[in-house]
């Protein structure tokens, strides 16, 4: 490996990783699209910076497309609140006039800015390592690298200081603001880390992708866990790790980087959709038949315990009357004997003490909404699952 | 180029009545995204087509737009799907659901993209067009492609019309009809994923979206009639399509898409601040108006209040004590002389007859709408 | 309708979101001609109860029949009067466009409305005191008046069962009084009215039927014989005896 590989790596992973934190919140917070958005419209500010400053790595054109992307925010925020069109219109309204905006200059100025499109879209990761930080002619490395590392020490101090404020002001604004939080001030804090971010990653890996990198992580974690901790720092591993495998994924197919880095998310994404033991399609087709039969079972067990009637127990009203295919009421007439909650004699079920006493915590569960108890009460009757 | 060649010269007629059906077309299509809250699924769509298009490319190997086109929608109706998949079989919401699959599908696009474009047989220059768009590569059959889309859309919507107005209103209510509410979605879900592949051309993956939203939500300012709404659309969109095309055309290095984006875009300005309607700036007058109205009112109950206490109601009084009253000002006086609401003598003033009558009708007024 | 069945009957029915319960194994049989509250605390599935037998939502367990029928084949004996903020009253559309929906069910596909269907609509409108507002759009009624728009798309249905859930919410005093005095006459007319219902102290003056509901069915009959204290504790899970007093 040159040194130049290992440095593009290394900016790959900063980058992945500052994305991730705030793409974490975003997602929780339901504002995925807002990411979508700032990293359209601060394109303008981009090149506006650049005009001024000509230089791609300067603070100040940091902070100037930064403030573009709050400003967007503010505006999308305040064509929602004219109610003139719905939520999800004014983003989608204002970010492509502010990128085109941008597009337009870069044209116009084609022989003075040297930016273009494909950098716009796709970032230049593969010339990062040539634009090298000198101070008093000692070279202490890429440009870029300084400018994410400082974005990312800056998030995770940000991070630190107030995890708590963020983690109660995403899952429950009304106590936070009891508690005397501002929402509004981390709101717009969360934006503006998140505009810094987009700004700083921009220059690696262009405005769409940089979405990739903030939401994907973000959204793959969330398949896989509960836990806010557990998800950021699973968000981060699977940046850092699309971020590596993607850079040699593109060495291998001399691709893009950025392009390859978002198609190992991607695959990343897909397994975890397929297979996440949770929230996976496969395992919740095994899960969701599970629990038909146990959630069955139960209106079967309840269906007993309504009804003194003969005729209402019945082996064959099963069938008939709960609606249920023939199979499915086997399955659940096996499973509730198996487990003595039921006696059959002469084809007429009846509860058995067992099945009575289950019935009747079920129940209190089910009514006062605390469906997440069965999941314990089951435990503790059950000896087959179904 | 002068703008006279632009109306003489051929295949600029073509380009433009290109560009022109594919406005009208997203307008009135958009219509339906937008009112159904699904403006940013377009956005979605259209980055989910640039895979497609390389991939078509890979496998034929020819710059055909008929297989590119195929390639797109296929694609597009993927990405759809899955999104859908997303939202209704795991937690996450559909925001991001829609970041996800717009983000990972279009890098898969440029991986793919700048792959085709480092192979050795690299004669491929121009798939990037399908990134911001380029209306100078149309052609006579892709203009013909869009009218029979149009006008196929246009008869479908026209037959169902009544049942996509139901779904678009109240789709529990349209089901409880017997109206058959999935076959209505995935109706219209295809026309809109078709509409946005047809637009890759000129407007390209990024901005399509816009293309979209942006004519609905202007024509949705001016009207309080679907019908108006969509027709409206449809002008603004076949509009912003013309003076786009025009406008990149009048240029060196302007890509079709950013221009016809600002286009549409102004649109969408000056329909939030001037509709008379719905409109900022009129909102804004008819805001400031009522509040003066409302001080003039209050302004003369309190002195109503004032001149009731004596045996004259046009006893006078000094302009001072209504400095107490919250809400005063001196402009309001004035308009109560002019109206001769009020005569003032110096720093006194003293109400009329006719004052002292209307003062009463709206003290009056005022008590009823508070029972 | 002229027949001994019940407008309504409900076997069995049992409802989950994800497979949370929401409704658990319900018996219901709702006679002809009743106009009946259903009452029960938040989160009791009052109007899940409703949409499951409008067929919106697919129970995983259980019958709804309509008229001894499923509600598949007696659509048009049914009007659903939804809550008013399942829609969205920026909708570009104006009062009499929402009655005249009213009719598209009996329309079938394809077909436009005509003449006749939008005579039917004014004279709903009137019916509901609306008539003035017909050319309104929408977002510029209050909430009231969006309620009896609601209302009189039910009535252009010209059913013999109505759904509606929670009519009277957000609406003014006089609103209130006039849908109800709506209600009760579709009632003479021999109607049937399935009302989810919030306040519990207009129960005995609204309504003759009444259906407890929390999750499980607890009791459902005329007012007169059920609509008690205990019924109330039961459903409510506290002592209702002072609230319904007051």
């Amino acid at each position: 490996m040159t040194n130049a590989q290992i440095e593009i790596q290394l900016i790959a992973a900063l980058v992945s990783i500052a994305c991730a934190i705030p793409g974490t919140f975003l997602v929780l917070r339901k504002m995925a699209m807002i990411s979508d958005a700032i990293s359209h419209a601060i394109l303008p500010g981009i090149v506006l910076g650049f005009f001024i400053t000509q230089d791609l790595n300067s603070p100040l054109l940091i902070l100037l497309a930064a403030l573009t992307g709050v400003i967007t925010v503010v505006l999308v925020e305040f064509i929602q609140k004219t109610g003139l069109v719905k939520e999800d219109t004014a983003i989608g309204l204002v970010f492509p006039a502010l990128f085109s905006i941008g597009v337009i200059l870069i044209a116009k100025n084609a022989n003075d800015v040297h930016l273009d499109i494909d950098a716009v879209l796709l970032g230049e990761l593969a010339f990062a390592p040539f634009d090298r930080l000198l101070i008093s002619g000692a070279d202490m490395g890429p440009k870029s690298l300084w400018v994410i590392g400082i974005i990312l020490v800056i998030t995770l101090t940000l991070l630190f200081l107030f995890f708590k404020e963020m983690k109660l002001s995403t899952f429950d604004k009304g106590l936070a603001t009891t508690l005397g939080f501002s929402p509004i001030l981390l709101h717009y804090g969360l934006m503006t880390v998140s505009s810094v971010t987009i700004v700083g990653a921009f220059d690696a890996v262009g405005a769409v992708l940089v979405v990739a990198l903030i939401i994907a992580p973000a959204a793959t974690a969330y398949l896989l866990t509960d836990d806010l901790r557990k998800m950021l720092v699973l968000s981060c591993l699977f940046g850092v790790f699309s971020a590596i495998s993607g850079y040699w994924m593109a060495n291998i197919l001399d691709a893009s980087i950025a392009g390859s880095m978002t198609t190992v998310l991607g695959i990343v994404f897909l397994i975890a959709y397929l297979f996440s033991p949770k929230q996976g399609v496969l395992f919740g087709f095994f899960r969701e038949r599970q629990q038909r039969i146990e959630v069955s079972l139960l209106i079967f067990l309840l269906h007993l315990q309504n009804h003194t009637e003969q005729e209402e127990r019945h082996v064959n009203h099963l069938r008939e009357h709960i609606n249920w295919q023939k199979v499915r009421a086997k399955t659940v007439l096996e499973l509730a004997a198996k487990n003595n909650l039921v006696q059959t004699s002469n084809n007429i079920v009846s509860l058995t003490e067992k099945g009575a006493e289950f019935t009747e915590e079920a129940l209190k569960y089910i009514t006062t909404n605390k469906a997440t108890a069965i999941e314990e009460l089951k435990e503790r009757f059950f000896l087959f699952r179904g | 180029m002068e703008l006279m060649d632009f109306f003489t010269d051929y295949t600029l007629r073509t380009i433009t009545l290109g560009t022109a059906i594919l406005g009208a077309i997203c307008g009135m299509l958009g219509s339906f995204a937008v009112l159904r809250k699904q403006s940013l699924l377009g956005d979605a769509i259209s980055h989910a087509a640039l895979p497609g298009i390389a991939i078509a490319f890979l496998i034929t190997g020819v710059k055909d737009a008929n297989y590119i086109l195929l390639g797109a929608l296929v694609s597009g109706l993927i990405g759809t799907f899955w999104i859908k998949g997303i939202v209704k079989r795991t937690r996450l919401k559909s925001d991001t659901a829609l970041g996800l699959i717009l983000s990972l599908f279009f890098g898969f696009g440029m991986l793919l993209l700048t792959f085709i474009q480092k192979m050795p047989n690299a004669n491929q220059a121009g798939l990037d067009k399908y990134l911001f768009g380029q209306a100078a590569t149309l052609v006579e059959k892709d203009v013909w492609i869009m009218a029979v889309v149009t006008g196929v859309s246009l008869l479908v919507l026209l037959l169902f019309w009544k049942e996509l107005k139901l779904l678009l209103f109240d789709e529990d209510y349209t089901k409880t009809l017997g109206f058959n509410t999935r076959f209505l979605d995935i109706l219209i879900t295809t026309f809109i994923v078709l509409a946005i592949v047809l637009g890759l051309q000129t407007v390209g993956v990024v901005l399509m979206s816009a293309m979209l939203l942006a004519p609905a939500a202007a024509a949705r300012q001016w009207t309080n009639s679907l019908g108006v709404m969509i027709i409206l659309a449809s002008i603004f969109g076949a509009l912003s399509g013309v003076f786009g095309t025009a406008i990149s055309a009048s240029q060196n290095n302007l890509s079709t898409g950013p221009v016809i984006v600002l286009v549409a875009a102004t649109f969408v300005v000056i329909s939030f601040v001037f509709s008379p309607g719905r409109g900022l700036l009129f909102r804004e007058i008819r805001f400031r108006r009522n509040r003066r109205e409302l001080h003039f009112k209050k302004t003369l109950t309190f002195m109503y209040h004032i001149a009731k206490n004596h045996e004259n109601v046009s006893h006078p009084h000094a302009i001072r004590i209504l400095n107490n009253f919250q809400g005063f000002t001196r402009k309001t006086l004035n308009k109560l002389e002019e109206d001769q609401f009020v005569q003032i003598t110096g720093t006194d003033w003293a109400m009329t007859e006719k004052g002292y009558l209307e003062a009463e009708s709206i003290f009056n007024q005022i008590g009823k709408d508070n029972d | 309708m002229n027949t001994n069945l019940p407008a309504i009957q409900i076997d069995d029915l049992t409802v989950a979101y994800d497979y949370k319960p929401v409704l658990w194994d319900i018996d219901l049989v709702i006679p002809e001609g009743v106009l009946m509250a259903i009452v029960g605390p938040n989160g009791a599935g009052k109007s899940t109860l409703i949409k499951s037998i409008l067929g919106i939502i697919k129970p995983i367990a259980g019958t709804v029949q309509v008229f001894g029928a499923p509600y598949k084949k007696q659509v048009d004996k049914v009007a659903y009067v939804p809550q008013k903020g399942s829609v969205d009253w920026d909708f570009p559309t104006t009062a009499l466009d929402v009655v005249m929906m009213g009719t598209y069910g009996s329309l079938g596909w394809i077909k436009r409305p005509g003449q006749k269907e939008k005579k039917a609509s004014l004279e709903a409108l009137e019916k509901v005191g609306m008539l003035e507002f017909k050319s309104r759009q929408i977002s510029q009624l209050s909430g009231g008046q969006q309620q009896r728009i609601f209302l009189a798309r039910a009535l252009v249905q010209n059913a013999a069962i109505y759904l509606m859930d929670e009519p009277f919410q957000g609406v003014d005093a006089t609103t209130e009084k006039a849908i109800i005095n709506i209600l009760k006459e579709l009632r003479q007319a021999g109607k049937t009215l399935i009302v989810v219902h919030h306040d519990l102290q207009t129960v005995p003056e609204y309504f003759d039927w009444v259906t407890f509901l929390n999750v499980k069915g607890i009791a459902s009959g005329p007012v007169m014989d059920i609509f008690n204290d205990d019924n109330l504790t039961k459903t409510y899970g506290i002592n209702y005896k002072v609230a319904v007093n007051q």
